[in-house]
């Protein structure tokens, strides 16, 4: 949803604007652009509480590069307005499969290995992956899942899987993210179907299933799934894990576990669209956060699984114990990860609205 | 409908008399902010709801009326249909509420009134999200009004208010009400006090008075209202998300949803279009009502 991110823009642009106005007198040109010719100047659009404020200043007072910072909570509203946006935008923070859409289509700059020195900090599993081997347009930025979080002061029986939270007594106590492909993927997990074999087959196959569970949610949101799981107004979440392990640093009686069902792992990247004004600075940027001191000041504020080995080793036993962060015992890299599935995104949509409306 | 008798008016000058380019110059300013910024994008909106989309969502300008037969696939008519039942609540209750408010605002002496009418815009002064939000810690399960009733016993277990459709109405209620208050002030304001007393003389009791007298006096106002809460409540989608939950989705977060997630905007267009022809529908009921209603007076 558009409006808490609006607010956020605003919180953070107001800032920079700040910061902008004092630091590009004392610019120092940095080594690594090679011929650069660029205005000191970086436009981010990335998800909102995804990079701190702090970090944004620090590399401008580093640069003297000016960043002004647009946010977004979906990829496919990312989607829209890059595509209608022109060079807008110099660095985009795309999950897996919407790197594979717009590396599909063209959108997306090649990027520099020279310019990225510090991409040797990402662990080699997550290097290369599968939506974009060889990290010609894309590098990982945090990874994480969508798990299950749990009040257990509320709730006494113990759960395991989705099976277990959407029962009956549950009803009216469930927070869970409003992400119409994500819910979808749930269902295929428990009835067995592959999470990337979206076909109106398959759709058809789990209504069922999701005519039963949906009735038992009380809130869908994907902003801030946290709050209402804090405010107590619900006990039971499935949610980013991000979100879980903020809950678990504030209080330790929400604990996370990943579904038996099976869980998959989302990885959101940086990438420099076709069209950048400032690809120079773009690569400055990235290489910037992949910095490990940088990269672990990040996890400090969002507590996502941090695909940078380097800032791993900087992160405390606490941090590193967190469950929703780091899940025990669970292969990360053996998880799958959503693929782009084009225009079926919109049966999935209709599908999970119509069962929100209580249609048939 | 009297700005519409004026540009009429404007336009009969322009042909007679040759001081008219003067209007059409006062007249500018507004038309071109009415072109770029209403005609322009409702015809936007109007060519996306006839075209296609590719794989990431793009809007292909090729004709097509499959996203109007969509429109009325059962979903979104219940869909519809529930939008406008919250904004006939919502309206009904700003009625109640703010009739006795705005009646009793206009009677007022006038310093009271200012103070009154100043009460009445303070809210304004701040975000409505920000309020929204205060809502929120207002009414979830560990919030103000529950910690209060559970801590004087009277409640034995936490009230569930947050994301019902109770909070949804409530949401919309407390932040539509000065739309209602204010038009039916102006009318109240305007009531010619010798009118009641007339009604009074001819032997009416107060409530004959009222229903006879004072409703059909203050209508416009009661009509005006009417429109400025109904109209934007169906497709608010801000509030009804936040308070509601989204488990009893409302037209806006669906055509917000088009935009956003589903990567489908000529079907995010063609509802919105479909929304604009409501309103219109409303528009032309409410102000062939009043417009009799001054004929007759």
């Amino acid at each position: 949803m558009k409006i808490p991110a609006l607010r956020h823009l605003i919180l953070t642009i107001l800032p920079i604007a700040l910061v902008a106005c004092g630091g590009a007198t004392k610019s120092a040109p940095t080594a690594n652009a090679p011929g650069s010719v660029e205005d000191k100047k970086v436009s981010l659009f990335c998800w909102s509480e995804y990079i701190p404020q702090s970090i944004i200043d620090d590399f401008s007072k580093e640069t003297g590069i000016n960043v002004s910072v647009e946010n977004y909570s979906s990829n496919e509203e990312m989607l829209s307005k890059l595509l209608a946006g022109g060079g807008k935008y110099d660095l985009i923070q795309p999950s897996e499969y919407t790197v594979e859409a717009l590396v599909k289509d063209g959108q997306l700059l090649p990027l520099s290995p020279a310019a990225l020195s510090n991409l040797s900090n990402i662990a080699p599993e997550f290097r290369s992956m599968s939506f974009d081997p060889g990290n010609k347009f894309s590098v990982p930025f945090m990874a994480g899942f969508v798990g299950i979080c749990v009040n257990t002061d509320k709730v006494k029986t113990p759960i395991q899987g989705f099976r277990d939270i959407f029962t009956p007594e549950h009803k009216g106590r469930i927070v869970i993210v409003d992400d119409a492909r994500e819910i979808v993927s749930w269902a295929f997990g428990e009835s067995k179907i592959e999470i990337n074999d979206i076909t109106t087959e398959n759709l058809a196959k789990i209504k069922p299933l999701l005519k039963k569970w949906l009735p038992f949610v009380k809130v869908y949101d994907s902003d801030s799934p946290k709050t209402s799981l804090k405010n107590g107004d619900v006990d039971l979440g499935v949610v980013w894990s991000g979100e879980a392990a903020r809950l678990y640093d504030e209080n330790k009686k929400f604990t996370f576990l990943l579904p038996q069902e099976g869980a998959h792992l989302f990885v959101d990247n940086m990438a420099i669209p076709k069209n950048a004004t400032h690809p120079q600075n773009a690569h400055l940027f990235i290489n910037y956060l992949l910095r490990a001191e940088i990269s672990k000041r990040i996890s400090d504020a969002f507590p996502y699984y941090n695909p940078n080995a380097a800032a791993r080793k900087l992160l405390s036993p606490e941090q590193l114990a967190n469950p929703a962060s780091y899940p025990p015992a669970q292969d990360i890299t053996r998880m799958q990860t959503f693929r782009d599935i084009g225009q079926q995104s919109a049966a999935v949509d209709e599908l999970v609205t119509q069962i929100k409306a209580g249609g048939k | 409908m009297a700005g519409a008798n004026w540009l009429n008016r404007g336009g009969r000058d322009l042909g007679s008399h040759r001081a008219g380019w003067k209007a059409w110059l006062l007249l500018g300013p507004l038309l071109l902010w009415l072109g770029l910024f209403v005609l322009l994008p409702t015809l936007l909106l109007v060519l996306t709801s006839f075209s296609q989309r590719d794989e990431l969502g793009r809007v292909v300008y090729s004709f097509t009326l499959e996203n109007y037969t969509r429109c009325f696939d059962p979903i979104w008519l219940s869909i519809f249909w529930n939008s406008i039942l919250y904004a006939v609540i919502a309206t009904v209750i700003c009625v109640l509420v703010g009739y006795p408010a705005a009646y009793a605002i206009g009677r007022a002496s006038p310093a009271n009134r200012r103070i009154l009418l100043t009460l009445v815009m303070i809210p304004f002064w701040t975000s409505f999200l920000i309020r929204t939000y205060a809502w929120i810690s207002i009414l979830s399960q560990e919030g103000l009004v529950n910690s209060l009733l559970l801590s004087s016993h009277i409640l034995p277990a936490p009230l569930s208010m947050m994301y019902t459709p109770f909070a949804i109405v409530l949401g919309l209620v407390y932040n539509y009400l000065p739309f209602m208050i204010l038009p039916i002030y102006t009318s109240v304001e305007k009531l010619d006090n010798s009118l009641i007393e007339a009604a009074y003389d001819l032997g009416a009791g107060p409530l004959r008075a009222f229903s006879s007298v004072i409703i059909p006096l203050t209508k416009p106002g009661i009509a005006a209202g009417a429109l400025l809460v109904f109209v934007p409540a169906i497709a608010m989608y801000a509030i009804t998300t936040l308070m509601g939950g989204g488990s009893n989705p409302t037209i806006g977060e669906v055509i917000q949803n088009q935009f956003t997630r589903a990567r489908n905007q000529p079907f995010g267009a063609a509802l919105g279009v479909l929304l604009m022809l409501l309103f219109l529908v409303c528009f032309l009921i409410l102000g062939r009502k009043t417009n009799s209603d001054d004929r007759s007076t």
